[in-house]
């Protein structure tokens, strides 16, 4: 029992200061000024051919955006800027 | 004592989480007030897959494959995706569920998932393999049914990603039923990777962390582990039998300018370790062996996305290299397994394709393998 409040306790740690020193780190300006077009075609082409702006609609675009976050870990950023760039152009 | 300190560690963590709910509802409330979409959003894609295969023994229409995917984004914080699989392939239908997984964001850079997941350990099962992201019909060898990982996973897990200076990571963390041994004769040594229930009181403990240090997120590596202490039936000799499996993941995407096209290299290295256990064929003889399989792919596309001609520019060659070395002394093993496979696809859309597929594979007769993909 003991061994697995210890390993709880370190986790749980490890995680909290894991997240602090995430939650610090800051992107570079190069980055931090990448278009949501830019975003799209370095991201979604990573793995398969990147669906066009008129493809699905607004909705469909912000539950798309969710589950490629959930599947691939885009940053929060990331998922934004791509739907907000998909949704203003295609409809 | 104890049972008060985990208590406290419980309602912490979980204070934690309600403050976070909290400020994120009352910034979302705002937001979400105003949208004439409504909160609560639904929708099905998907994909539908049919095979032709011949070789000198055999020609026939296979596998027909019927996948929708259900996802519903709920609210800013709560999403699910869910995924039956309908197939043919064994020469009668069979539903399965592919995953059921629901996802709570809890910040910009932690989503915590409970429920029926996609393999967090390489990257191949949970995201290269797709019917419209793989350029093949068939798995790698040693990467599909009988190869090392699961397909899926039942479990919970924590996982994000975050950007600093000019580099990219994301993580995957985990805790699954896990693989069972298997210990008849036939298959002993073997696991059954799914999990559905467990079969003891021990846990897989897994992960995968990606890196992508290229500014433009041309290049992912990652490195993922899965580690299981009790992988045999609670009480039998081989409850304490462990697991510790490792893989390496690449996959690289770029553009050559002389030749208009876009090209794309993936890859990934997997090798597990199970403990020494004595097992006994079917005469009761028993019989030991190093138990360490490992199986690797390579894989190359290039497609001439910029040339103007339409037929060409939806064409996209393949090829891919696999290798799958099994413990020879296992009653399953034998020779190592090493595949060839070259294709030729063409694009009807950007999710949906025909692929001209020549395989050769030794101890096995060379394949021609046709697979037309839908995606909705």
């Amino acid at each position: 029992m003991k061994k697995y409040i210890i390993a709880s306790s370190a986790l749980l740690l490890a995680f909290s200061t894991s997240m602090v020193v995430i939650s610090s780190c800051a992107v570079s300006q190069k980055v931090q000024n990448k278009t949501g077009t830019q975003l799209w075609g370095e991201n979604c082409g990573r793995c398969h051919n990147a669906p066009g702006p008129g493809e699905f609609s607004a909705a469909n675009w912000d539950i798309i955006g969710r589950h490629m976050r959930v599947r691939t870990n885009i940053t929060e950023t990331e998922e934004k800027k791509i739907i907000d760039y998909l949704k203003t152009t295609g409809n | 004592m104890n049972k008060i300190f985990l208590s406290l560690l419980l309602l912490l963590s979980c204070n934690i989480l309600q403050a976070q709910i909290v400020s994120d509802n009352n910034q979302s409330n705002a937001a979400t007030v105003s949208s004439k979409d409504g909160q609560n959003k639904f929708a099905i894609f998907g994909n539908a897959e049919m095979t032709f295969f011949a070789d000198k023994n055999n020609v026939q229409f296979g596998e027909v494959n019927f996948k929708p995917i259900f996802l519903w984004r709920i609210s800013d914080k709560l999403f699910v995706e869910a995924e039956p699989e309908f197939e043919t392939g064994e020469g009668s239908l069979d539903i399965g569920l592919e995953y059921a997984n629901m996802c709570f964001i809890v910040n910009r850079y932690l989503i915590l998932h409970a429920g029926r997941f996609l393999p967090k350990f390489g990257a191949y099962r949970g995201r290269m393999g797709e019917g419209f992201i793989n350029r093949f019909p068939t798995d790698p060898v040693g990467f599909g049914d009988g190869g090392i990982g699961a397909m899926n996973e039942v479990g919970i897990g924590a996982q994000g990603g975050f950007g600093t200076g000019d580099v990219k990571f994301n993580y995957d963390l985990y805790l699954s039923n896990g693989p069972i041994l298997l210990t008849d004769p036939e298959n002993a040594g073997q696991f059954e990777y799914e999990g559905y229930v467990g079969n003891n009181k021990g846990k897989a403990v897994g992960g995968r962390v990606g890196f992508l240090p290229l500014t433009n997120s041309s290049l992912e590596i990652g490195y993922s582990f899965q580690s299981k202490m009790k992988t045999g039936d609670a009480g039998s000799p081989y409850e304490n039998v462990g697991l510790h499996m490792q893989a390496i993941d690449l996959n690289y995407f770029g553009h050559i300018t002389p030749m208009q096209s876009d090209v794309r290299l993936i890859g990934e290295w997997k090798y597990q370790k199970v403990d020494k256990a004595t097992y006994f064929d079917a005469s009761g003889t028993p019989f030991t062996f190093d138990n360490s399989p490992s199986t690797y792919y390579v894989a190359g596309t290039i497609r001439p996305v910029h040339v103007h001609n339409l037929f060409i520019h939806n064409l996209e060659l393949a090829a891919r290299y696999s290798r799958f070395k099994r413990p020879l002394k296992a009653p399953w093993g034998g020779d190592n397994a090493h595949q060839f496979a070259v294709a030729l696809d063409y694009w009807l859309k950007w999710n949906s394709l025909v692929k001209l597929t020549y395989q050769t594979q030794k101890d096995e007769p060379d394949a021609f393998y046709a697979q037309v993909v839908f995606g909705f």
